[in-house]
């Protein structure tokens, strides 16, 4: 069922879509615990708006729906079975705006659009000032973006003749410098390289460098590549491409490789047997922007190309006066670690002391938590930027 | 005090550890050439008074002037430092006792540092009660009511000497204080030149080559430029200090001093060349230790640029301008260290307006 050239393929027993990939979601259940669902059928949809929907990952038999606090969902959990039944989608007859939003609606496959500010799934009638598609990933360890690209070209051009049909934006397609893609409709469709250090895969990055985010309200959108191939696959073949590709790596992994695997397969069992004995952390993506994740219950994220492996040794354990004194203290080594035209240190400390509204006047909206992931690590205070970001955006959300 | 030898990743703890490294070469020099200047002066002229604690302690340690040699100098250098050292470790971690005790936290290593750049800020034979009185200042007003390491909004080290230059004009003036001998009348180097420019320099034995090394009289640690560039150097690897202010500080001080040099009146300090106002004085050393501390001064780039060209302006300025006070670094540093906020604010509002410019 899986195929991809060159790249192994790794079967799991289990997938799950996870609630917190999808961002002020209410989801309604489509289905119930114990039903067989086929791959690619709507499973859930949100209830504000309706339209977008969320479908199964692969087929088999809903195993458990786990929720936490106030009811919130934290995962849809599917057992796979051998079935490999896949929904059908019909692809749209012409070409315009709104067929391929509806087929896009209806496939599931609008959910893997983002938007920025706030990283959210964006409104199926919103309007974007641009659109983008990142072609390229910097991050250490990362999959080979240029040969998945090469190998599904086919979709991947579908999939972006597509997404650039959709509104009447321009669509930016970012890509490595060694990496030639060309597009026909250049109208609309530009090509933009990105070269640089880690950050230079990070859809921020581009966002800030061709359509940078204001105060002005506006919003962008943006997809990975990935999931563009994905949307070119249900365009092309009419059924969903049942695979993502990924890296593990970090220097607890004795092979380190890529893979071929289910959307949303359980992290353990890809692990089984692949990481060395003793302590170590696991991180949902790179070890640059990647989020420790607890062993175990975790599965892949939706847009997750990476998963790390760290040994943890006795000194990276936090030391206690800093648990107790949480003061920024600027240095150079903070300085590239976020945006350029972003003051690290004032943004740091406005979202220590949870200023939302400062946050917001020092760039915050252009940023979710994978951007500002690095300056907890460099940061001496070991404040969590991540999740005081995410606490500030929702708060400039609810604002809005 | 393990927490020199454990090495905890990218925390406060390492940071400390590396800015003390830093400042390892400083010390040691300061340790030499404090030595070397009072036993020069000794040798020069014998019939000044030795009768003092440190001239009895230099004595005991076995420091002599008629061989001059390295030990002599070490010794001699300990005679005046390690006093004045012990003194300020012990007054700030009485402090830092109490601070923490009344607070309820752990005690906070940092009061280490301040101690050490308070003591290489001050002539050799500084008064005990000076000390006494300028490290406690410092850890109460420049550090305790702020909240400690990392909160505070001047160096802490820097306000202790500015408090004890204004309230004691003579440690920065007189200069017994800095060979550590009644009677003594030698001058800063910056005031000599003052009075009878480049010869005048050159009569008291200092040229381009000792006022790099160092060997030249001043406050103790503040002589050597060789060390504070390895100490800078340090800084630099690892990233603690912003290089943006440091170029910014040197940038300016060509720039200011040349224009001196060109438009102003040529006598006096208006025609030092721009490398004497390098080389003589403590500005090397304030501009690495005390100017880039990074949490008292701008933190932002554009910021940083504009804070160091403040810097270098205002020193140039006092010392062309203000002959009592020849040295001019602490009080231009601690004008643009109060300035810092208010220049990172005028630099935020104007990238908040670009921000609120674009079209998304």
């Amino acid at each position: 069922m899986l195929v991809s050239p060159g790249l192994e393929t790794r079967y799991v027993s289990r997938a799950a879509l996870l609630g917190r990939d999808y961002r002020g979601v209410n989801f309604e259940l489509l289905c119930e615990q114990g039903d067989e669902v086929k791959a690619g059928a709507a499973v859930m949809r949100d209830v504000r708006r309706p339209e977008i929907r969320f479908s199964a990952p692969v087929s088999g038999r809903i195993s458990r729906i786990e929720r936490g606090p106030r009811r919130k969902l934290i995962s849809l959990q599917i057992e796979v079975d051998d079935s490999q039944a896949v929904a059908k989608f019909e692809p749209p007859d012409n070409n315009d705006g709104v067929s391929i939003r509806n087929f896009m609606l209806e496939s599931g496959a609008w959910s893997s659009l983002r938007t920025r500010p706030f990283g959210n799934i964006p409104d199926p009638a919103g309007k974007p000032t641009a659109v983008f598609v990142t072609a390229l990933d910097a991050e250490p360890l990362a999959p080979d973006t240029r040969t998945i690209i090469d190998t599904y070209l086919q979709e991947f051009r579908a999939g972006v003749t597509a997404l650039a049909g959709i509104n009447d934006a321009p669509l930016y397609v970012c890509h490595a410098q060694d990496h030639a893609l060309e597009f026909e409709d250049s109208g609309r469709i530009r090509c933009v390289t990105f070269n640089g250090g880690y950050s230079a895969g990070l859809p921020g990055v581009h966002i800030n460098a061709l359509c940078p985010i204001g105060l002005g309200g506006g919003q962008v959108w943006h997809i990975g590549y990935q999931d563009v191939i994905a949307l070119g696959h249900l365009l092309l073949h009419g059924k969903p491409w049942l695979q993502r590709i990924i890296s593990l790596g970090g220097n607890a992994v004795r092979n380190p490789r890529s893979l071929a695997v289910y959307p949303g397969s359980t992290i353990g069992e890809l692990l089984a047997n692949e990481v060395n004995d003793g302590p170590s952390q696991i991180l949902a993506g790179s070890s640059v922007y990647g989020r420790q994740i607890a062993p175990g219950s975790a599965y892949l994220g939706a847009g997750q190309r990476q998963v790390t492996v760290l040994v943890v040794s006795a000194s990276d354990s936090v030391d206690k006066t800093a648990a107790t004194n949480n003061a920024v203290i600027p240095s150079e080594a903070l300085e590239k670690l976020i945006l350029p035209g972003i003051f690290p240190v004032p943004l740091m400390r406005a979202l220590q002391l949870g200023d939302a509204e400062r946050a917001r006047e020092l760039g915050a909206l252009e940023l979710v938590e994978e951007d500002v992931m690095p300056l907890s690590g460099a940061c001496v205070s070991h404040s969590d930027y991540a999740s005081l970001l995410r606490d500030v955006l929702d708060r400039l959300e609810a604002a809005r | 005090m393990n927490f020199l030898l454990s090495n905890s990743g990218n925390g406060r703890q390492r940071m400390l550890q590396l800015q003390l490294l830093a400042l390892l070469p400083v010390s040691i020099a300061a340790l030499v050439n404090t030595g070397y200047q009072y036993l020069a002066t000794l040798a020069q002229n014998s019939t000044l008074s030795t009768d003092d604690f440190r001239g009895r302690l230099a004595r005991g340690l076995g420091a002599s002037h008629e061989s001059l040699g390295l030990f002599d100098m070490l010794a001699a250098g300990f005679a005046h430092l390690a006093p004045i050292l012990a003194l300020a470790l012990l007054v700030g971690g009485f402090w830092e006792r109490i601070i923490s005790e009344r607070r309820q936290t752990p005690m906070q290593p940092g009061f280490i540092l301040v101690a050490l750049l308070f003591t290489l800020l001050l002539p050799g034979a500084a008064a005990f009660g000076h000390v006494v009185f300028g490290m406690s200042f410092a850890m109460l007003v420049g550090r305790g009511i702020f909240g400690g390491d990392g909160k505070t909004f001047l160096n802490p080290a820097l306000l202790g000497i500015a408090i004890v230059q204004v309230s004691f004009p003579s440690v920065a003036d007189q200069h017994p204080l800095w060979s550590g001998l009644a009677g003594y009348a030698g001058s800063d180097a910056i005031a000599v030149y003052h009075r009878g420019g480049e010869a005048a320099l050159s009569a008291i034995d200092i040229d381009l080559w000792s006022a790099f090394v160092g060997s030249t009289s001043g406050t103790m640690g503040t002589t050597s430029i060789l060390a504070v560039l390895l100490g800078a150097a340090l800084l630099m690897i690892e990233r603690l200090i912003a290089w943006r202010l440091l170029i910014a500080q040197i940038l300016g001080l060509l720039v200011f001093a040349t224009l001196f040099n060109l438009l102003g009146t040529g006598a006096g300090a208006s025609a030092m060349p721009a490398y004497w106002h390098l080389l003589l004085g403590s500005f090397a050393f304030g501009a690495v230790f005390l100017a880039c501390d990074p949490v008292a001064s701008a933190c932002t780039n554009p910021g940083r640029w504009i804070q160091g060209f403040l810097i270098a302006a205002l020193v140039v300025l006092i010392r062309v301008a203000n002959p009592t006070h020849p040295d001019a670094v602490i009080p231009a540093l601690l004008l643009a260290s109060i300035l810092a906020p208010l220049i990172d604010h005028l630099v935020i509002a104007w990238n908040i307006r670009g921000r609120a410019r674009r079209h998304v």
